[in-house]
């Protein structure tokens, strides 16, 4: 079997991303592990590293993670060019050795993008994206007695859609792999959870223009429909939910403002 | 209208809203132009008779003025789009990816074929309309000889690689741009967007050569 | 010391309401004077920041992520109970607190339990108003699925994501307070001490992990909601960050700390397959539903699963516990997996595994249907193990999981020090010696939205709370204790990294404190975990500065506090002479290997309280009252 594979071991070279601080100026660094083995997760092999570059006195790699089982969004390497490497619909925690090769090298660099600035080596600040989330990211409800669970029946499609957006993990891939560091396949997700379902009626034109307003003030880029993000989102996120997004903010353009205005009547 | 719609279309999706409708109604423009076009098969008299035609109904400058806003409109929008995602996107990576993670060529190239084809779209103009002005008459109406501009200009080899070339480039905008307007402008659904796909592939492709017919014909035929 | 419950007379099922009658309330123009702090963003952290915003009160919410998103809560594969009886399945609120009660193994308090069933549906209803995409029939309805402990259907799920979508939700609840300025939110701070003002909390001292800065927080009342300790055994399902130093440091100051040897093994995890293993994967429970566990009836057998013939397969749940068969208790499911195991009928290279196979119900509902319940874990399995579950059994092993021990609070969730309210997993209140499957999220959110906005009201309308700032001589005091402590850790200088000391620690834990506990084992433990500290404050080092972004240094402080900590769970474990629920000392079992429980001596909540440094924690108890089911020896057969 293939999990127990544990004889054989690898040897890999790294090129990893070597920056102080905010201000300092990054470069690639070489290393070179001997004994990886295919087993190991990526992150484990980062952490023999580790191991030795502190054993040596210098100091360890940065790095941003936590769950290491692909949903808390922690992590968020470009492994060869690619957001959480080369495997699809897998974060960096979830890739394992045994998809490289005894003797290849690997480059490895933080996320990059205007609106994820480094703070040291592959950690970078993600939160542009909750200043989003809190821009509209909800349904406006404050606990207390909400109807029962069952009042609104929501088609079983309805909300296996919903669940398809809302299964976003905010690791921020899809700005990392933009090419123009946008980040509407993210900002469209919740849109969408919320678009879709009976919940996000209310205040669906209020959300979707929100969020996009405060998505342009965090200097992320615009949509070129390249689709890279949907390709490097370890949760396989379609860019369907951009389409629907951009239907719901030009709904919010055209209907949303009457709607305000015949309320200040 | 209220100072809302401004703050809507001034946003990043609005400003791709812009993209869209304007590169629909190129879309749309490009095909007329090309049908007109082949009218070079059917003969000279023809060909100028359908010009003279276009020129000489006064709706053309509403037309054209249209036309020129709207290019306007892409050109600019598209270039500031492109200069605020440089700014987004500063740096780029070390290596580029070499699996499916990665975008096509025609999307990631869409500033440079787009530039190329404002280039090509001057030129053209300065070539065809304000280019030599001949005179003939068909049915005893005098018109211009735009035929003879078009023979003399594809008989020449280096025009004609130059034109081909810069088609190409149409050809391969139109193809990301087809499908990504329906993509920005929401219209979209599972079912509906392989179609939309392989219609915007098919329509490019069928744009491209039907502009391409035309000096293949002149110089390797009439040639 | 003071281990008043507050526990509220009267009939059971009216103790709540009653409660919340008699408690204080803060009228709505005052409660914009009161400033909160909570600790940890995870579902007890985030329920809790958004219904206090929503009330009115100044909230200052901490993590130690980037996102408040990131907090380990949004790991909980499987589901969230709540007693509905949508599916007429003979479920009631009383049900579900009997199964808890029963499924802790009779060492939680039945009030406490009987509030978290009563809440159990309003979170429920919550949820849904906030957009949580449960799972749904075709009908439109909510779709159930069973855990273990349960012969009904209460578990409400979400994909294998629902811990996810649930804490979204209250992420989503808070951000919106965030975006009113009701919620400031402290996001990459780490809590390294509580600030104690007249004997009540009054606020924290955090490090800004980014720039290594320590700042002190001023506060009416604190709330901790950082979650459990499991990471003390290194190898755990927790995520790597989840640490014990805030609730260790509130112990220190004072807080009581209960039950700590509680620790749930849960039976289904993805084995070790190195040295270099860093954290252990959950395979949801809720797997059990569908999946058969079995292990080959030879210890000799080495033919590959498919090989195995029917007859030659032991399924031991089911033989063992016909009623209950694969869904037995967590407790229960582990230690028969570890029995079979040291019978030497494991499965897998290294004979620490056994089978969880689909091969029958693939069969019985066909790939498409298990795929849309599990698709996700089944996709998860295979990234770790090159293995494809659709066609060969999944290997499982136990790990730990769950603390049901924590900060001992009374029932309005106020630990020994005033002022100080402890939720979730943190504390210990609601799962006894076993935490039922798709509890903890219950927990979790019950906590937060409906108990704590009456009982924190409470405490603030009926206490008298000075003025005070960070400039009081405490938070100076308090202040200083920190950067000593950070100097100490970087002046040691040694060769030993942070880690390398937690492994072993986690190793020793584990060995001697794991699924079986001994007199024999506990005693080496306590002779090895001075070893251990002396080894950490002798040999650590730490590389880097102390003022920038410093892993090392974090983790350190950890692993630090993990090994005091570790050293009173296996005291507590010592002295707890029983074997109940996840505490199972090997002198201590029926003849049929189950846990032994000593009701006449230990039907109570040992209770640890700080001594100070270098002295031995004192051993108090809290007595367990059943006044509505009967002590009885748990059977599932």
């Amino acid at each position: 079997m293939a999990g127990n594979n544990n004889s054989r071991t690898m040897r890999i070279h790294l090129k990893v991303w070597r920056q102080k601080d905010k201000s300092s100026e990054g470069r690639l660094v070489d290393y070179t592990l001997d004994t990886v083995s295919p087993d190991m997760s990526f992150l484990e092999m980062i952490d023999v590293l580790n191991g030795q570059l502190v054993g040596r006195g210098e100091e360890p790699i940065a790095f941003a993670h936590d769950c290491r089982e692909g949903i808390c969004g922690s992590c968020a390497m470009v492994i060869d060019g690619e957001p959480h490497g080369p495997q699809t619909g897998t974060t960096t925690c979830q890739l394992h050795m045994r998809t490289f090769n005894d003797g290849d090298t690997i480059v490895v660099e933080p996320f990059r993008a205007k609106a994820f600035p480094v703070i040291k080596d592959l950690v970078t600040d993600r939160s542009a994206l909750d200043r989003i989330q809190a821009a509209g990211g909800y349904v406006s409800v404050s606990t207390g007695n909400a109807p029962d669970g069952n009042a609104i029946p929501i088609a079983k499609d309805l909300a296996d859609a919903a669940m398809d957006a809302a299964a976003c993990i905010q690791c921020g891939a899809c700005v990392a792999a933009c090419r123009n560091g946008s980040a509407m396949l993210f900002v469209s997700a919740k849109v969408s959870q919320f678009a879709l379902l009976p919940q996000g009626q209310a205040e669906r034109e209020r959300r979707v223009s929100r969020m996009v307003w405060q998505m342009d003030e965090e200097d992320f880029g615009s949509c070129t429909n390249m689709g890279s993000c949907a390709a490097a989102c370890p949760k396989e996120i379609k860019v369907d939910n951009i389409a629907r997004m951009n239907r719901e903010f030009g709904r919010a353009m055209l209907f949303g403002q009457q709607r305000e205005q015949r309320s200040e009547d | 209208m209220n100072q809302g719609i401004v703050r809507y279309l001034s946003s990043t999706i609005g400003r791709k809203y812009l993209m869209a409708i304007s590169g629909l109604v190129w879309t749309l423009f490009v095909l007329a132009h090309m049908l007109g076009n082949l009218l070079i098969f059917i003969g000279a008299d023809a060909y100028n008779s359908y010009s003279y035609k276009l020129v000489s109904n006064p709706f053309i400058y509403i037309a054209e003025a249209g036309l020129v806003l709207f290019i306007a409109l892409h050109a600019i929008n598209g270039i500031s789009l492109k200069m605020r995602n440089s700014r987004t996107k500063p740096t780029l990576y070390a290596v580029t990816p070499k699996s499916v993670k990665g975008a096509s060529l025609s999307s990631k190239t869409m500033i440079w074929s787009g530039s190329i084809t404002l280039v090509f779209l001057v030129l053209h103009l300065i070539t065809f309309k304000y280019g030599a002005h001949y005179e003939t008459s068909v049915d005893g109406i005098k018109m211009r000889d735009i035929y003879r501009n078009v023979v003399e200009c594809f008989a020449q080899p280096g025009y004609v690689a130059w034109y081909t070339v810069c088609l190409v480039l149409v050809g391969l905008h139109l193809y990301h741009g087809f499908a990504s307007s329906f993509q920005t402008l929401g219209i979209n659904h599972p079912k509906l967007n392989t179609v939309i796909k392989r219609f915007g592939w098919a329509y490019s492709i069928v744009v491209a050569a039907g502009f391409l017919a035309v000096p293949f014909y002149v110089f390797f035929v009439k040639g | 010391m003071n281990l008043d419950s507050k526990i509220p007379s009267g009939p059971i099922s009216e103790k709540w309401t009653k409660h919340q009658f008699d408690s204080k309330l803060v009228n709505p123009a005052n409660r914009r004077k009161f400033n909160l702090i909570v600790v940890g963003s995870g579902l007890a952290g985030a329920s809790a920041s958004a219904a206090l915003a929503e009330l009115g009160y100044n909230v200052k919410t901490m993590c130690i992520h980037d996102s408040p998103r990131r907090a380990h809560s949004i790991a909980a594969q499987g589901g969230i109970n709540a007693a509905k009886n949508y599916q007429n399945d003979g479920d009631s609120i009383y049900r579900l607190f009997y199964d808890t009660i029963k499924g802790g193994d009779f060492r939680s308090r039945e009030a406490n339990v009987y509030r978290l069933a009563q809440n159990s549906v309003k979170i429920i209803d919550h949820c849904v108003a906030l957009g949580v995409p449960f799972a749904r029939e075709y009908g439109g309805l909510l779709a159930n699925r069973s855990f273990g402990g349960a012969q009904v259907s209460r578990t409400f799920y979400a994909r294998g994501q629902t811990g996810q979508q649930l804490l979204l939700g209250a992420y989503s609840a808070m951000m919106r307070q965030v975006d009113s300025k009701k919620i400031e939110l402290l996001n990459f701070r780490e809590m390294l001490d509580l600030v104690l003002i007249d004997g009540k909390a009054r606020g924290v001292i955090c490090r800004n992990v980014l720039t290594g800065e320590i700042e002190s927080h001023a506060a009416d009342a604190v709330v901790l909601a950082t979650g459990g300790y499991g990471n003390v055994f290194y190898l755990s399902t927790n995520a790597k960050w989840s640490n014990a130093t805030a609730i260790w440091r509130a112990h220190r100051r004072g807080a009581a700390f209960g039950n700590p040897c509680f620790t749930q093994i849960h039976p289904t995890c993805i084995p070790v397959s190195g040295d270099y293993q860093s954290k252990l994967t959950l395979m949801s429970e809720s797997l059990r539903n569908d999946g058969r566990v079995w292990v080959p009836k030879d210890a000799n057998d080495t033919r590959t699963p498919d090989q195995i013939p029917e007859e030659d397969r032991d399924y031991y749940l089911e033989r063992i516990y016909p009623s209950f068969g694969n869904l037995a208790p967590r407790d229960i499911a582990s230690r028969q997996a570890k029995f079979v195991c040291d019978e030497g009928r494991g499965v897998g290279s290294t004979k620490l595994a056994v089978y969880l196979d689909f091969a029958a119900a693939i069969k019985r509902d066909g790939q498409d249907v298990i795929a849309g319940k599990y698709g996700n874990l089944f996709q998860m399995y295979e990234k770790i193990t090159g293995d494809d579950p659709y066609k060969v059994p999944m290997r499982i092993f136990p790990a730990v999981h769950y603390t049901m021990g924590g900060l001992w609070v009374d029932y309005n969730l106020q630990s020994t020090i005033p002022g100080l309210h402890v939720l979730g997993e943190a504390n210990f209140s609601d799962h006894g010696a076993n935490r039922l499957g798709a509890s903890a999220l219950m927990q979790g959110l019950a906590d937060g939205y409906f108990v704590i906005p009456s009982t924190l009201a409470h405490y603030l309308g009926s206490t008298k709370l000075d003025k005070i700032d960070t400039n009081h001589e405490a938070f100076k005091e308090a202040q200083a204790n920190v950067q000593s402590g950070i100097s100490r850790l970087m002046n040691i200088k040694g060769n030993k990294t942070a880690d390398e000391l937690h492994r072993k620690l986690g190793k020793l834990m584990w060995d001697n404190c794991g699924m079986e506990r001994s007199e024999q084992s506990l005693k080496k433990l306590l002779e090895e975990i001075p070893k251990l500290r002396d080894e950490f404050w002798n040999d650590l080092r730490i590389p880097g500065e102390a003022a920038s972004l410093n892993q090392e240094l974090e983790r350190a402080g950890r692993v630090a506090d993990f090994i005091d900590l570790g050293e009173l769970m296996a005291r507590d474990a010592m002295e707890r002479r029983e074997s109940c629920g996840g505490h199972f000392r090997t002198e201590f079992q029926t003849p049929d290997n189950e846990a032994q429980r000593d009701d006449e001596n230990f039907c109570h909540v040992a209770v640890w309280e700080h001594q100070g440094e270098g002295k031995a924690a004192k051993r108090h108890i809290e007595s367990l009252n059943f006044e509505n089911i009967k002590l009885a020896t748990r059977s599932y057969k």
